[in-house]
């Protein structure tokens, strides 16, 4: 062990690839019973990752190149599958990224998942999450992150479903697992594809090769489509975008975590680690490239219909997911990363805040909740107007920057459809976060009754949090923390740029490519149509929403065909149903039933069937008399007899 | 260390095994009927003997050298070459675990029974003393009579203590398995007098090899016979009728170490005697297998009993050895022999944990059950473990077999395998399917009464679950064994 | 007509007469008997060849004595299954016996 004990940046990751899984399995083996126990060992555990990721961080921040550690995993004849860890720039990020999200949901929990029977079981499903994703992010090789990828499904799975005596949260669990399971296949062919066309599956020579066109075109290509289909069903990209609206099931800690840093930032992650790759590739950009928009549009037009506040947010991920990976396939590797970075903060800031509204509300209706008081609750309303306007992309927030980022990055494609369609999201995000925004701070009480719901309501209040307050500071704080990120974040921009895009000559060529159409005076015009357009979005939705005359309804309620394609999710889901039910079950499943029923049971059974009758018609012979038979026998020997003598 | 290393070599460690379920036999028959706590403590003992002895062959198997280890040949019968040859190599060795550590969860997890327990552990010891008889035999006539020692025993064992429609389930089995034999026994003398007749030897009669059709005849007997107790498609019908009649440890011997002797026999006899028959005839096992993994979910799918659906699952996990079996890889055999392995202890936890519902509930139909998760969390945790090992969730060990045997299929059969990997969206669907019907939901007032599973019998499937994830995050132990036989057996091709 | 064929007719007679009585006897106990005599005749061809053909004398003596014993063996089996049947049946008429049937 003494190597081991030499190599603190060693120790370090080891740490974040042990330490949760460890605290798992103690919570569930051993202090189930125990919740504060659980609770301190998972917290402690994440505290030590949090740790090690900043140190981790700190000290490899001007490393030369990449560190590597590996292992075998397994060995089956000339393949070699590693189990070790990748510091660079990227993941040490993302690392530090996902502990400190991690970090603030898990404390966050101590408030809101306080009194709930699973607390044990949900710090344990907590941990496992962690631990997935930490290890996800620091593999060196691509079937190390398939592994950890496919473990992240788990967890979010368990997460989504915890409320299980609930249908309709098995349900959603069950619907995001098999449907990121659906992307899964074609990501594990891709990666598959990749070793039979290469043959080296760590993540750092597959970039290389790519980029020095020392792999055929097509396996690049081939392998690029496939593993995107990976990304597509974690990300929630169109066309399997739908379970991440439906995972708000899971307590809304857990959303925040699904929705920010781990399970659909896994897909976005793995694009940018792999992004040399994929960059060698245009077809396979230009594919993702599009369903990116087609995501990020979609998404957009269903959070305007919804009046379920954390569904709100769920297509906001999504559309924003969208526009990470549109700026990933038009090149730009620091503008998706960047905003992967941003959106992580604001997006679980956004989440947590939901989530104090509906602890103290209980209920998850936007409406319910403006009635209820939600404008008295300041600090979490202050907090979510913060995040809200990053989400808008509004100055200074960390938002604006990453959003303009990735404007820049459109903008440099030649083809300007592209550009069209991000400039119109950030006006459709602007829309629905205000829109959100406004119909809690200022209700609408129709009627008089719903006034003395109100003022109930806030008595309510009142009561709560001066009867467990260290819950509802549990949950203040790290909502505060969060804001605070958001606010400052942004002005990092030049220091994470120059951090992520020192190394990586690759990474700079495609940058500057995106950059350079940026600057000058379309930079300008750009910066400033943007920010009209989401201040118009803002505007907007103030109209409708905001000010004293509004109705409150939108303007989509003047067209009711439009309203309820989106608030269906443009039928996506009820293709989804009609799949499973129609072709699934009553197709395959009934055919094959069928089949083993009637063809072969009933063949086997018809085969018996003629055994027993046939031995039933030999049976006339056996008259059950034993001299007949004694005499048949000696008549036989007697003939034999004859046969052979004479 | 290395002396007494050195002392066990000379000790009959194989034989020891093989004769310790033979005595143990003998032993309970002559322990009174109505002592039955003593039948049981008898039983336990003696299959803890076994484990200990199958552990310590694991581990003193030196992988470094391969081959034939533990060898015990003598000559038994000159006229006709039959050889007391018992010896193991890197692909029984896991095998012979997994029978001892199926034998001894299963004598824990019916501990509870109360009905003719004597003669239930009787004919346990007469089908265990069977497989463990194939695992260790290197000599064909041998295979075949342990073979057939294990079959007839499950006869009564569903016929008397099973449950829904069991003399049906039970002659379904009996029938298909013989019809099996039936298959096995001609091919086998059949190589024997194209040999020449004075060798049962396997290792002889590969040195001796054979003309092209003899083995493409020989080898498509071969694998139909054994095939047939793999549950390969379409002769698998017998698994999920047999399974939902047979009681539960039985279930857990049969689905856990029977299916896999099918397996076993197809790899040690038909592949090793044949390989040229094997060339000629993968085409259809991979198609076959195909066939099987996809299926098998989807006819799971619509299962309403919950022993029905582990009985479907095993149909298309066993697809995933045949599949792996048919590439003729390094990386598909390597994954067929550990999916063996891990399929066997992950239906083993299954009908364990099933076992346990169904004793409390008298009930294994999924629309009677549901939110099962309230009333006894333990319990239920057991079935929705292994339910993800069946999904091939990773860090359980039948993610690295599925992993394997699929980079592999794809690589040799490119459209087989993309399917049979498609397939594995359906298993998904259909194992959450059935644990969100059974487990999830609003507490069901008819379970409340019902004790969540006590400690002591909790035991076996906390062993199980443990080697599941012990090899799922370790594979390199049990691999690297296996790979020491896989090898050269792959380059003898 | 030497001796040895004398002895061989009176075997084949006895023979006959046992084979006669097991076919057309109806009484299970007059049908065991009825073998007994068949074991006898061939006992006495045995005994015959011993006494004139064989060149080692003991074989055929042997042979005489394990049919003996097994033909107490069977008597005492044979009555046994009798008794078992007449206490099933009440008779022990042979025809009765017919749940073979097919």
């Amino acid at each position: 062990m003494m190597w081991f004990a030499k190599d603190p940046v060693l120790m370090a990751a080891s740490a974040c690839a042990t330490l949760p899984f460890l605290a798992m399995a103690v919570i569930l083996i051993f202090t189930r019973q125990h919740r504060r126990v659980s609770a301190a060992i998972s917290l402690s555990a994440i505290t030590m990752c949090l740790l090690s990721a900043v140190y981790l961080l700190m000290t490899l921040r001007h490393a030369p190149g990449p560190v590597q550690y590996q292992w075998a995993w397994i060995i089956s004849s000339d393949m070699i599958i590693p189990f070790g860890f990748l510091l660079d720039r990227l993941s040490l990020l993302m690392l530090t990224i996902v502990a400190v999200i991690a970090f603030l949901v898990q404390v966050y929990s101590l408030g809101y998942m306080a009194g709930d029977p699973g607390f044990s079981r949900y710090y344990a499903f907590q941990s496992l999450f962690a631990w997935a994703m930490m290890t996800m992010v620091i593999a060196p090789g691509m079937l190390q992150l398939y592994i950890f990828w496919e473990l992240v499904g788990l967890a979010s799975y368990l997460l989504i479903g915890f409320y299980y005596e609930k249908w309709s949260a098995s349900q959603a669990g069950k619907k995001a697992f098999v449907m990121t399971r659906l992307g899964d296949i074609g990501f594990f062919l891709g990666i598959i594809a990749v070793l039979l066309g290469f043959g080296d599956l760590g993540i750092l020579s597959m970039n290389e090769a790519a980029q020095a066109h020392k792999i055929a075109p097509f396996v690049v290509t081939l392998s690029s489509l496939l593993i995107f289909c990976g990304v597509v069903g974690k990300s929630a990209q169109f066309p399997l975008l739908t379970w991440l609206p439906d995972a708000m099931e899971g307590p809304t800690p857990v959303s925040a975590l699904l929705h920010s840093a781990t399970m659909v930032a896994a897909g976005v992650y793995m694009m940018s680690r792999i992004f040399p790759f994929f960059a060698a590739s245009p077809d396979a950009m230009a594919v993702a490239l599009a369903i990116g928009t087609i995501t990020m549009l979609l998404a957009s037009t269903m959070a305007m219909v919804t009046h379920d506040i954390k569904q709100v947010w769920a297509y906001s991920t999504v559309s924003q997911l969208g526009f990470m990976v549109m700026a990933l396939a038009s090149g730009g590797y620091f503008a998706g990363v960047f905003h992967l970075t941003t959106h992580a903060g604001f997006k679980a800031l956004l989440f947590l805040c939901s989530g104090i509204f509906i602890h103290e509300f209980h209920t998850n209706d936007m409406r319910e909740i403006g009635r209820g008081g939600g404008r008295k609750l300041t600090i979490p309303m202050v907090c979510m107007t913060v995040g809200a306007l990053a989400l808008a992309g509004i100055f200074p927030l960390s938002g604006f920057f990453s959003k303009e980022a990735i404007m820049g990055v459109l903008a440099g494609n030649p083809n300007k459809i592209w550009l069209l369609a991000g400039l119109l999201g950030a006006l459709m995000t602007a829309y629905y976060s205000f829109r959100l925004i406004f119909m809690i701070l200022f209700p609408r009480e129709q009627t008089h009754g719903a006034e003395a719901h109100g003022s109930h309501g806030h008595d309510d209040h009142g009561h709560e949090e001066g009867h467990h307050g260290a819950t509802f500071w549990a949950m203040a704080w790290p909502v505060m923390i969060l804001a605070g990120i958001t606010l400052v974040l942004g002005f990092f921009q030049k220091e994470l740029e120059h951090y992520l895009l020192g190394a990586g000559p690759a990474l700079h060529g495609a940058e500057a490519h995106g950059e350079g159409a940026g600057h000058g005076l379309g930079h300008y015009v750009l910066l400033f149509s943007a920010v009209s357009l989401a201040l118009g979005g803002i505007v907007w939705a103030w109209f409708e929403f905001g000010r004293k005359k509004a109705t409150q309804e939108g303007f989509l309620r003047r067209y009711p065909k439009v309203e309820a394609l989106f608030a269906n999710r443009w039928y996506m889901d009820h293709f989804y149903r009609w799949l499973v039910d129609y072709v699934v079950y009553c197709g395959f499943t009934n055919l094959f039933t069928r089949n083993d029923r009637r063809v072969i049971d009933g063949g086997i059974d018809g085969i018996c069937r003629f055994t027993v009758g046939s031995g039933r018609v030999a049976s006339f012979l056996q008259s059950g008399m034993l001299q007949y038979n004694l005499v048949l026998m000696v008549a036989g020997a007697g003939a034999l007899v004859l046969f052979f003598v004479l | 260390m290395l002396m007494t290393a050195m002392e066990f070599a000379q000790f009959p460690v194989l034989s020891a095994i093989l004769f310790s379920t033979i005595l143990a036999l003998l032993v309970i028959l002559f322990i009174p009927d109505d002592r039955p706590k003593l039948i049981k403590q008898v039983s336990l003992g003696f299959a803890a003997v076994g484990l200990v002895l199958c552990l310590y062959v694991y581990f003193a198997y030196d992988t470094q050298k391969g081959g034939l280890q533990f060898v015990e040949r003598f000559l038994w019968v000159k006229s006709l070459g039959i050889y007391h040859f018992l010896a193991v190599d890197g692909i029984n060795v896991p095998m012979l675990f997994l029978t001892a550590v199926v034998l001894f969860t299963g004598v824990l997890t019916m501990w509870e029974l109360e009905k003719r327990v004597k003669e239930y552990f009787a004919l346990t010891y007469l089908l265990v003393a069977g497989v463990y008889g194939v695992f260790m035999s290197m000599d064909l006539f041998f295979i075949f009579v342990w073979y057939d020692v294990s079959l007839f025993p499950m006869y009564p064992l569903i016929a008397i203590w099973g449950s829904t429609r069991k003399e049906y389930g039970a002659m379904k089995l009996t029938l298909y398995l013989l019809a099996g034999s039936a298959l096995i026994l001609p091919g086998i003398l059949y190589l024997w007098a194209v040999a020449g007749g004075n060798t049962f030897d396997l290792f002889e009669l590969q040195r001796i090899g054979f003309d092209v059709h003899v083995q493409r005849i020989a080898f498509l007997m071969l694998y139909l016979g054994f095939g047939i107790l793999a549950g390969v498609w379409p002769f698998h019908t017998w698994s999920p009728v047999g399974h939902v009649a047979a009681p539960t440890a039985v279930s857990m011997i049969h689905a856990g170490v029977l299916m896999k002797l099918g397996a076993y026999g197809i790899l040690r006899v038909g592949m090793t005697l044949c390989p040229d028959g094997l060339v000629y005839w993968a085409d259809l096992m991979a198609l076959l297998a195909t066939v099987g993994i996809v299926y098998g979910a989807f006819v799971g799918l619509a299962q309403t009993d919950l022993k029905y659906v582990i009985g479907y699952s095993s149909v298309s996990h066993m697809g995933i050895v045949g599949l792996g079996l048919a590439t003729m890889t390094v990386d598909g055999i390597n994954g067929a022999v550990f999916q063996m392995f891990s399929h066997g202890v992950m239906t083993a936890l299954f009908f364990s944990a099933v076992g346990y519902i169904y004793d409390k509930t008298h009930t294994k139909m999924i629309p009677d059950l549901g939110g099962l998760s309230k009333t006894m969390p333990k319990a239920s945790a057991f079935f929705i473990i292994a339910a993800f090992c069946g999904i091939g969730v990773p860090c359980m060990s039948s993610f690295w077999a599925e992993l394997l045997v699929f980079i592999s299929a794809v690589k040799t059969y490119p459209i087989r395998g993309i399917l049979a990997v498609s397939g594995l969206v359906v298993s998904a669907l259909f194992m959450l399917r059935v644990v969100q019907k059974t487990f999830y939901g609003e507490k069901n007032p008819k379970w409340e009464h019902i004790p969540d599973v006590p400690l002591f019998l909790a035991s076996p499937r906390i062993i199980l679950v443990g080697i599941l994830v012990f090899f799922g995050l370790f594979p390199r132990l049990i691999l690297d064994v296996i790979q020491s036989a896989v090898i050269p057996f792959v380059n003898s091709l | 007509m030497n001796s040895l064929t004398v002895y061989l007719v009176v075997g084949a007679v006895l023979f006959s007469l046992g084979l006669f009585g097991v076919l057309m006897r109806r009484n299970l106990i007059g049908m065991l008997i009825s073998i007994e005599l068949m074991l006898n005749g061939a006992n006495l061809n045995f005994m015959a060849f011993n006494r004139f053909l064989a060149p080692e004398p003991a074989v055929g003596q042997i042979v005489t004595l394990f049919v003996m014993g097994i033909a107490a063996a069977e008597a005492a089996i044979g009555l046994s299954i009798i008794l078992a049947l007449f206490r099933y049946l009440h008779s022990i008429n042979v025809e009765r016996a017919r749940r073979l049937e097919g």
